[in-house]
């Protein structure tokens, strides 16, 4: 039995070489992501469309606490002066969120290929050092660098370049690991099904042992930790991680 | 012209496809852009309109209140005032009916003396009428029986002696 967990199909192709970046590929992530924003977007268009000030729906209830339950996450753990920062960390997590749990209709997440974190995580350390930057000076964030005394200072480069590294391999790999669980998962139990029904004699048991029946039901029972409860604390984590970041890194 | 090619490929399971990096760094702000427009803009707008809203209502209630407040004063400064005017009316009137009624009973009183005095003086003359018509008629009756007992002319002078003494006598009786 050979288990073969891929990446990502790559859809079409652009066949010019770009130097460095490579040749364009349009992937399923892509696609994928494509999707997702297509889906939040008009979500949000539903849940905000025929806006009362009075007498109000419950779509329009669940919108404006959805606005306000942002608020309060974006304020809380980084001050009113972040209120900017709102639809960005909400962005984040609403994207975050659906990609995870876009699994559950087959289709594959955008989060379980790399580049995507890679993207988001690139995007936060900008801001974090831009922040860096802007609280103590171009010259107190190098200077950052060499506290609490000089010998460290290769740590703290280290330590630095860890923060979306981390941020962005956590993520991927909680998603991965349930791509990889639920595919070992999958053939272990087809091949435990097939052995099972194997043991019925003559031709019903021949027949039978090449239907997966254990395939039915017992990977859903995972599936509500790999893709729920990881999907949503995996994108609640890096919005958390991503507005602890920068509200540190605005503090010096 | 970009020619798409199709592919059947796969990419690696953990690697970084540098083209699909920058399309989510640049689909991640795409998000941000869509969910601001779409879901943050329009429901602040609605939350801010009902602040608005509660605010001017509140604003409203207070000016009513106030309005209320000093329509009461003035109610109540018209209402002691007109007790008051009430009260000097009334005591006005206690006063004028004071003086007239001790002005009544003055003047009833001194009707009441005159009268009173009137009918002494009425009295009197009238007594004094009665006490002359008896004196005469008793000087008469005196003299006819005086004339039937000494059955004598007597003189003028014993005559009116006699009815004086008369009179006295039976004064004294």
């Amino acid at each position: 039995m050979n288990i073969d967990i891929k990446g990502p199909k790559i859809l079409y192709e652009i066949p010019f070489d770009i130097p460095v970046l490579g040749r364009i590929q349009i992937s399923e992530t892509l696609v994928v992501s494509w999707i997702v924003i297509l889906l939040i977007t008009l979500l949000c268009i539903w849940l905000t469309h025929d806006l009362k000030v009075e007498n109000i729906t419950k779509r329009q209830a669940f919108a404006e606490m959805l606005v306000e339950t942002a608020d309060k996450f974006v304020i809380g753990n980084m001050g009113p002066k972040f209120k900017y920062m709102v639809p960005f960390v909400a962005a984040l997590f609403s994207t975050s969120l659906v990609s995870n749990l876009i699994s559950l209709t087959g289709l594959r997440s955008p989060t379980a290929d790399l580049s995507t974190e890679a993207a988001w995580a690139i995007v936060v350390f900008t801001m974090i050092t831009a922040q860096k930057i802007k609280s103590s000076g171009f010259g107190g964030y190098l200077k950052g660098f060499t506290q609490p005394i000089p010998v460290l200072t290769p740590f703290n480069v280290l330590s630095e370049l860890a923060t979306p590294i981390s941020l962005a391999c956590r993520h991927f790999g909680n998603i991965l690991s349930g791509i990889v669980i639920n595919g070992l998962l999958y053939a272990a139990l087809a091949v435990a099904s097939s052995k099972l029904l194997g043991l019925i004699p003559g031709a019903v048991g021949a027949v039978l042992s090449h239907v997966p029946i254990l395939d039915v039901g017992i990977p859903a029972v995972l599936s509500v930790y790999f893709d729920w409860f990881t999907g949503v604390m995996q994108a609640y984590i890096f919005c958390m991680l991503t507005t602890m970041y920068i509200a540190n890194a605005a503090e010096g | 012209m970009f020619i798409l090619l199709e592919t059947t490929q796969n990419q690696e399971l953990v690697t970084l496809i540098p083209w699909t990096f920058i399309a989510q760094i640049l689909n991640l702000f795409l998000q941000m852009f869509l969910i601001k427009k779409f879901l943050f803009k329009p429901i602040r707008e609605v939350l801010e309109k009902r602040k608005a809203k509660a605010d001017a209502e509140i604003g409203e209630a207070t000016k009513a209140k106030e309005e209320a407040l000093a329509m009461k004063e003035e109610y109540e400064q018209n209402m002691s005032e007109a007790r008051d005017k009430a009260n000097e009316i009334l005591a006005n009137a206690q006063k004028t009916a004071t003086v007239k009624s001790e002005e009544i009973l003055k003047e009833a009183s001194e009707n009441a003396v005159s009268i009173k005095a009137k009918a002494e003086r009425d009295i009197e003359q009238e007594k004094r009428k009665a006490v002359n018509e008896i004196k005469d008629e008793i000087a008469g009756m005196a003299m006819e029986i005086a004339g039937k007992v000494i059955e004598r002319e007597i003189s003028e002078k014993d005559h009116a002696k006699l009815i004086d003494e008369f009179i006295e006598n039976v004064g004294v009786q």
